[in-house]
This record gives structure tokens, C-alpha cells and sequence, in this order.
């Protein structure tokens, strides 16, 4: 399978590091045929600008800042996305990435009347999340599981039609332990070796 | 009562500003001490960086001075109000990075003689949240409204269970008359009076 990984986190350094490493060996060793994308390494810029807000709705072709996301994006079958839950939800890096690079002509497409919004990423069958929570899953499910959600459903609208959605979160982070960082590991590698 | 009024919208002409303009006119009308914090005005920055992520968890979290200037007027305030237009069914970039980068350990929640998490913004009497949508209303609840959670309930897990909330949204936007615009700015200036 063609898989494009997306990974945000601004330490290289830290667990989720380690997680995007272990889900990237595990795609290849696989025989899936994996490209990368580090936001923060990218230096990318989250936050759309005013130009790109006004033109939304236009027909054109991404800018040259984004248009390599876009064709990652196209060109998958798998979407893995690997980041830390923050605010209950995606880093804001993440999701300026998501306001900038889901863009129409790519991700969706206007019908004529402009009245209905279609989805243009069939191409996607696999969404996979890997994250992190800093506090237990109680609390996550109190504030909504929001970032779930934002893949779950705003997200797996636009994929095809029978896209799985595979969800691997680590919660409570901030006191596990190191044999419970390791399994979480394995798992997100046993997961990853049956796509 | 002290109000701020955080605005997430890149277009000075764009109706989100309108809003903004109109609950800040609404406050100050009602006697309120009104600040306004545009966050593309003011030029803030997204993503967290490293070195705010390496901080994070140390005695002084905060590094930026907007940052430190934001902190100190939302921990003086007894209204927040939020104006943002909804992106992939929650908040841009620019306001999950302001939620990521100001509400921090200290400002919005504390840790208590046995390390719980405990509200630290319990100084806010009233969370109100004022969205524009692209899609209709069956959409934005299937999806789940996930702006909305995060703020009317991740962040309110930081004011504590008093705090009155309020949610006002426009949907459909973009295909929304003058006359509908008009109308929910005017529903917009009722609630702010009625605070």
C-alpha cells in the first residue's frame, strides 16, 4: 500500500518521536511503500493567511508552499497521522496543516450550484491516528474526544466511502511507565503490520 | 465587568470581524471593561515551539511576552468571549495555538499539594463562543461540533463548573442574506447586553 505519514511534534527528541520511527520501520518492513512529512522540521506555516480565507471557495491549484502535501495526500492509500493530543485535539500546527492543505480540487469539490460539498480523497482507505494524551480517558472523554473526532468524522467524510478509521492512543502519558510506553510500542507495531 | 473578547479571523473585513466589532460595542455600552485581542492583528504566532514545549512542564512556562501579556488579561477577566469562523468542524490554527500556548500550567490550571489537576481560571464568570459555519446545522452535529467542545467544555474543565456558557452560530454562512447576517448580529449584540 502507498502510505503517507504525517508526524507533528516540535521535539525530536520525544516519545511521539519514537512512535512515528517504530510506525515507519513497521510500514516498510511491511512492504507498504511509505513518504514522510515532519511539520515542524518543514518549518511549515500553520495559520492560512488572509489571501488564502478570501480564495476559499475558488477553483485553483495549491500554491507551491503546499502543493507537495497535496500530492502526498492524492497519491496515498493510507493516511497516518502521528501527533500529540493537546487541548483535547490536534497540535495547532496540525491543524493549520489541515485548514491549509485540505484545500477544494483536492480534498473536496464544489458542485455546480455550489450548494453541495463532495469529498475528492477516495483514494484514502486507511486513516490511521497515533496519539498520545497527557491526561486519562476519563477526562479526554469529558472534553469530548474532540481530535477523534475531528479524523473520525470531518476528516473521513472526504476518504472513500469504506475507509477504516484505526485509532492508537496512548492516554495518562505524563505518568506512564516505561513498560507501558514499550507496549504501547508493540501495539501500535502488531497494528501497523496487518493494514 | 472585565471582558475580553478573543477574535480569530485574518480578514479585517470579513463578517467575523463585524461580530467582534458588535460584541465589543455591545459591552462597552453595557459598562464593560472591554479588551479586544485580535489575534491576526497582533501577529501571533501558531505553533508552540521547542522551547516552549521543553518550558511547559517547568516553573515558567510562559516565554513570549505577548503571551505573557495575553495570560494577564484573561486572569484579570470575568467574560471571555470567542469569535472564530469554524474550520474542519472546530477552532483555526491560530486560536488552538493561542488555547495551546497561553492556557498554560499556571494560567488555566494548577496542580494541587497532590499533583491534581485543578481549574486556575475560576476568576471567568462567562464563557461565550460566537462561530460562523459552512455547513448547515444536521452537519455540524454529525460531525460533532468540535470547536465548541473544546471551549465550552475543555475549557470550562479550567473555569470550573460555574461558569455560565453560551454558544451563539451562524451556519450555512457562506449562502447567508444580508438580512440573516444582520439578524444574527443583532442576536449577537442581545446576548452581550444580557450577560
Amino acid at each position: 500500500m502507498r502510505v503517507y505519514a504525517v508526524y507533528c511534534h516540535p521535539d525530536p527528541s520525544s516519545f511521539t518521536s519514537v512512535v512515528r520511527q517504530r510506525a515507519v520501520d513497521t510500514l516498510r518492513t511491511a512492504g507498504h511503500e511509505v513518504r514522510s512529512s515532519d511539520l515542524y522540521a518543514d518549518g511549515f506555516e500553520p495559520t492560512m493567511s488572509a489571501t488564502e480565507v478570501s480564495e476559499y471557495l475558488d477553483a485553483r491549484p495549491p500554491s507551491p508552499e503546499i502543493s507537495s502535501y497535496c500530492d502526498s495526500l492524492t497519491w496515498c492509500e493510507a493516511l497516518v497521522l502521528v501527533y500529540p493530543t493537546w487541548w483535547s485535539g490536534q497540535p495547532a500546527m496540525l491543524t493549520g496543516w489541515l485548514d491549509r492543505v485540505l484545500v477544494r480540487g483536492v480534498a473536496w469539490e464544489l458542485s455546480e450550484s455550489g450548494s453541495r460539498v463532495t469529498g475528492r480523497l477516495g483514494n484514502v482507505r486507511r486513516l490511521v491516528t497515533i496519539t498520545t494524551h497527557g491526561s486519562p480517558r476519563y477526562i479526554n472523554l469529558l472534553e469530548g474526544e474532540t481530535g477523534r473526532r475531528v479524523i473520525g468524522r470531518a476528516l473521513r467524510v472526504l476518504c472513500h466511502r469504506r475507509a477504516r478509521t484505526i485509532w492508537l492512543s496512548l492516554y495518562n502519558i505524563d505518568r506512564a511507565t516505561a513498560e507501558q510506553r514499550h507496549a504501547f510500542l508493540d501495539r501500535v507495531e502488531r497494528r501497523l503490520q496487518r493494514l | 465587568m472585565r471582558a475580553v473578547v478573543v477574535v480569530a479571523h485574518p480578514n479585517p473585513h470579513s463578517f467575523g470581524q463585524a461580530i467582534a466589532a458588535t460584541a465589543r460595542t455591545a459591552l462597552a455600552e453595557r459598562g464593560h471593561d472591554v479588551t479586544v485581542l485580535d489575534l491576526y492583528a497582533e501577529g501571533f504566532q501558531t505553533a508552540m515551539t521547542l522551547a516552549e514545549r521543553h518550558a511547559y512542564h517547568g516553573d515558567h512556562p510562559i516565554i513570549d511576552p505577548m503571551v505573557a501579556r495575553h495570560a494577564a488579561i484573561v486572569q484579570q477577566a470575568e467574560v471571555l468571549v470567542f469569535v472564530y469562523p469554524t474550520w474542519w468542524s472546530t477552532v483555526p490554527a491560530i486560536l488552538k495555538g493561542w488555547l495551546e500556548r497561553v492556557m498554560v500550567p499556571g494560567v488555566s490550571f494548577v496542580f494541587d499539594e497532590r499533583r491534581r489537576v485543578r481549574p486556575g481560571l475560576t476568576n471567568i464568570r462567562r464563557l461565550v463562543g460566537i462561530s460562523t459555519y459552512g455547513a448547515p446545522w444536521p452537519l455540524v452535529k454529525a460531525i460533532n461540533d468540535n470547536g465548541r467542545r473544546t471551549l465550552l467544555r475543555a475549557l470550562r474543565l479550567n473555569t470550573g463548573l460555574r461558569t455560565r456558557r453560551s454558544w451563539l452560530a451562524l451556519y450555512k454562512t457562506d449562502r447567508s442574506t444580508p438580512a440573516q447576517r444582520a439578524a444574527f448580529l443583532r442576536r449577537v449584540d442581545r446576548k452581550l447586553r444580557s450577560l
